[in-house]
């Protein structure tokens, strides 16, 4: 089963709403050579794996000068975040240089220090005179669940951020129960990180990274995941019919304040500006909404970040306005699409199930 | 007629539910006239000096007990840690500690240190797994590379040492915490705090690391902006000529970051409204206040041990007012520094006579 009629209903609804910005047809837009965040260009994605938990960099280098424009959304309930409100438009500084997601909780912010200092000692930042920056790393944490031990024996510090940050690279980006992921639940099976990109028929590239973490699930009462409706070009070939065993589906995870979340990087390689990325933010962020069900509750921290890395400018394809809902659209997808991945790739735990072993039927395709 | 009448009577029945008292002058301050004198506040500094002017440091705001906590965000630059998590609608009401520190985004690192000095002394909300989360929002203000290297800056183990250090005794302002590197409109900036006692138990205080952009004085006459808020302890302004002070070069790297507190019991949504108003009294103290280089926050936290139900309006107008007042105490408090090529004036030593000390 690979979902292929709901996929055309998808990519017409796609083509439908780019508006003048979108010239392709249908069937035109594919996933990039890595169908990952990596593909955009000047994305570089780094994990830090503890025993049970960790830290992911995704790191935004522009053609020139220091940093690209970022947006941010924030609709979980128990967020964990640092300098979401310098990425506001209305405030000065413009441009990000890397964003971090991690998994322990409050504590987990420390990495974003470790960040900073890989990027100072890199001459990247903010100018604050002479040969002095200040990196803008904003970041999101949540609380992952699948830390065996109480408390976690590990939890990500200045040195796990410090080590994500060192070990960036372009290319395909390991999945599953890595980095941020790496101590991740969603519902009921294991977690962790999935990454998806889109080419665009006019040259715009979309990817998403996102550390699924989520109170709610991924899967129907069925089993199958939600969001394999938005596969691009057989993506998904692991996967089939879960078989509909109702009674193996388990339920959401009881709710509570601080206790998940699901965060994500959207990049695209269009210049954008800060009022732009906050907009793709928020349309990107239904990616989550039509992947997880229930999702953005009271004890999700669900943040999600958006990064526009200057290779492309606006005016040059189009209506800008119709340029932002393409980018936002086909960020929604693909935030929906690194869900599916990141399920796919998640591996058990000695106290957390996987989907693949959860429903085995959906995943006998898995190489 | 009858509409009229009836609005008349619903406007007494509002004034009877919160009798103006709120924007009485002078302000009586409390016993210490500190944040501290809100019951469920300690206050720790941690200050570095590196010997020839720098200094820098951090100020956490502990609230052991917890607090409901809110905050405003209006400064153009910020860097803060746990803002969204106090906004109205999530999951979240209750601080721990708020963090003040120099160092710019890199300072943001002494919450991480305050968050587990918390921890290590069982203090946090309780999470799965038997975990405690301890909640510590955090802003910081940019001092970087004044008289010092540009890495001379908090870290960690300020966020500790500071925590460490947090009693509820007198505050020591001035060259401190998290205003040790500060300036405000061209003079030496600092730490200052002040509080109030309200009808009905209700204490205010507030605490403020002034780092501003804008000047908080008439250049000529030296006297305050919110001098007419000041209360008698606070000052004694004079009017004198005196030099004018050196010109900002601050518009892009200040921030002004602030808590007041009360012992009245809030909801969440009612501390960030305290926030709000509170934030006034920044913008009363100051002029420019807010802008694109200042990252000026202001927290509120309620210890709420007066279960009365509150009367915002008295307690945000009496927040703003003691903000206006730390403010001027901490300018007041700050002391010059001359060490070598290293010099700032202070406000005290720019016009002497307005200053007792």
């Amino acid at each position: 089963m690979r979902f292929s009629h709901l996929r055309t209903v998808v990519l017409l609804l796609l083509t439908g709403t780019a508006g003048s910005a979108g010239a392709g047809s249908a069937g035109a837009e594919t996933p990039g050579q890595n169908n990952a965040i990596t593909d955009v260009p000047g994305i570089t994605v780094g994990h830090y794996t503890g025993v049970d938990s960790g830290t992911t960099v995704v790191r935004a280098a522009p053609p020139t000068g220091q940093g690209v424009a970022g947006g941010v959304t924030q609709r979980g309930g128990s967020p964990g975040t640092r300098e979401t409100d310098l990425m506001r438009p209305d405030n000065m500084v413009e441009t990000m240089n890397a964003i971090v997601l991690s998994g322990g909780s409050m504590y987990g912010l420390a990495a974003a220090s470790g960040v900073m200092s890989c990027l100072e000692a890199a001459g990247i930042g903010f100018p604050v005179g002479g040969p002095n920056v200040v990196p803008i790393v904003p970041t999101a944490v949540s609380f992952d669940r699948a830390t065996c031990n109480a408390p976690p024996a590990s939890r990500p510090d200045f040195t796990s951020g410090l080590q994500a940050c060192l070990a960036a690279s372009g290319g395909p980006v390991a999945q599953g129960n890595v980095g941020a992921g790496t101590g991740a639940v969603s519902g009921g099976v294991k977690g962790g990180i999935g990454t998806a990109s889109v080419v665009l028929p006019n040259g715009i590239i979309v990817g998403a990274l996102v550390s699924l973490n989520s109170e709610g699930t991924a899967y129907n009462d069925d089993g199958d995941l939600t969001a394999a409706a938005f596969e691009l070009d057989n993506e998904f070939s692991a996967l089939t019919k879960a078989g509909g065993n109702r009674k193996r589906v388990p339920p959401s995870l009881p709710g509570g304040a601080l206790r998940s979340g699901t965060n994500a990087v959207v990049a695209t390689n269009v210049q954008l500006t800060k009022s732009q990325a906050t907009k793709i933010a928020e349309m990107a962020d239904d990616g989550i909404a039509r992947a997880v069900s229930p999702a953005h509750t009271p004890g999700d921290s669900d943040t999600l970040f958006v990064l526009g890395t200057a290779r492309i400018a606006i005016g040059t394809l189009g209506d800008a306005n119709a340029v932002v809902t393409q980018i936002g659209t086909a960020g929604a997808n693909a935030v929906s699409r690194a869900i599916v991945h990141a399920l796919i790739a998640a591996r058990s735990t000695p106290c957390q199930e996987s989907y693949c072993d959860t429903f085995p039927s959906a995943c006998r395709n898995r190489r | 007629m009858r509409l009229d009448t009836a609005l008349g009577g619903l406007l007494a029945s509002v004034a009877l539910a919160a009798p103006a008292l709120a924007q009485t002058l002078p302000q009586t301050p409390g016993p210490k006239n500190a944040i501290t004198d809100v019951p469920g506040i300690e206050v720790g500094h941690y200050t570095a000096t590196n010997g020839a002017g720098g200094m820098t440091g951090t100020t956490a705001i502990i609230a052991r007990g917890g607090a409901t906590a809110g905050v405003t965000q209006r400064g153009g630059a910020p860097g803060t840690r746990l803002t969204d998590l106090l906004k109205s609608e999530k999951a979240v009401g209750t601080a721990h500690a708020v963090v003040l520190s120099g160092g710019s985004a890199y300072g943001l690192a002494a919450a991480d240190g305050v968050t587990t000095c918390l921890a290590s002394q069982g203090i946090g909300t309780p999470v799965a797994n038997g975990a405690i989360v301890p909640i510590v929002p955090s802003a910081i203000l940019f001092d970087p590379g004044r008289c010092a290297p540009f890495n001379f800056r908090p870290d960690a183990s300020f966020g500790t040492n500071a925590c460490m250090a947090a009693n509820n005794g007198p505050v020591a302002m001035g060259n401190i915490g998290a205003g040790a590197g500060a300036r405000s409109g061209g003079i030496k900036g600092g730490i200052g705090t002040a509080s109030a006692v309200l009808p009905n138990g209700v204490v205010v205080g507030a605490i403020v690391a002034v780092n501003s952009s804008g000047s908080t004085f008439n250049a000529t006459t030296g006297q305050f902006f919110a001098g007419y808020i000041a209360s008698n302890p606070d000052l004694a302004v004079a009017l004198a000529p005196s030099p004018a002070p050196a010109e900002s070069n601050e518009l892009l790297r200040a921030t002004t970051i602030a808590v007041v507190a009360t012992n009245a019991r809030l909801t969440k949504a009612q501390a960030n409204k305290v926030a709000q108003m509170a934030d006034d009294g920044l913008a009363r103290a100051l002029r420019i206040a807010h802008g694109t280089g200042d990252g000026d926050t202001v927290f509120a936290l309620a210890t709420g041990t007066v279960t009365a139900n509150p009367n915002l309006n008295q307690i945000g107008g009496a927040a703003a007012d003691a903000l206006s007042r730390a403010i001027i105490r901490a300018i007041v408090a700050a002391k010059g520094i001359h060490v070598g090529t290293c010099n700032v004036n202070s406000y005290c030593e720019l016009f002497p006579q307005n200053c007792s000390q």
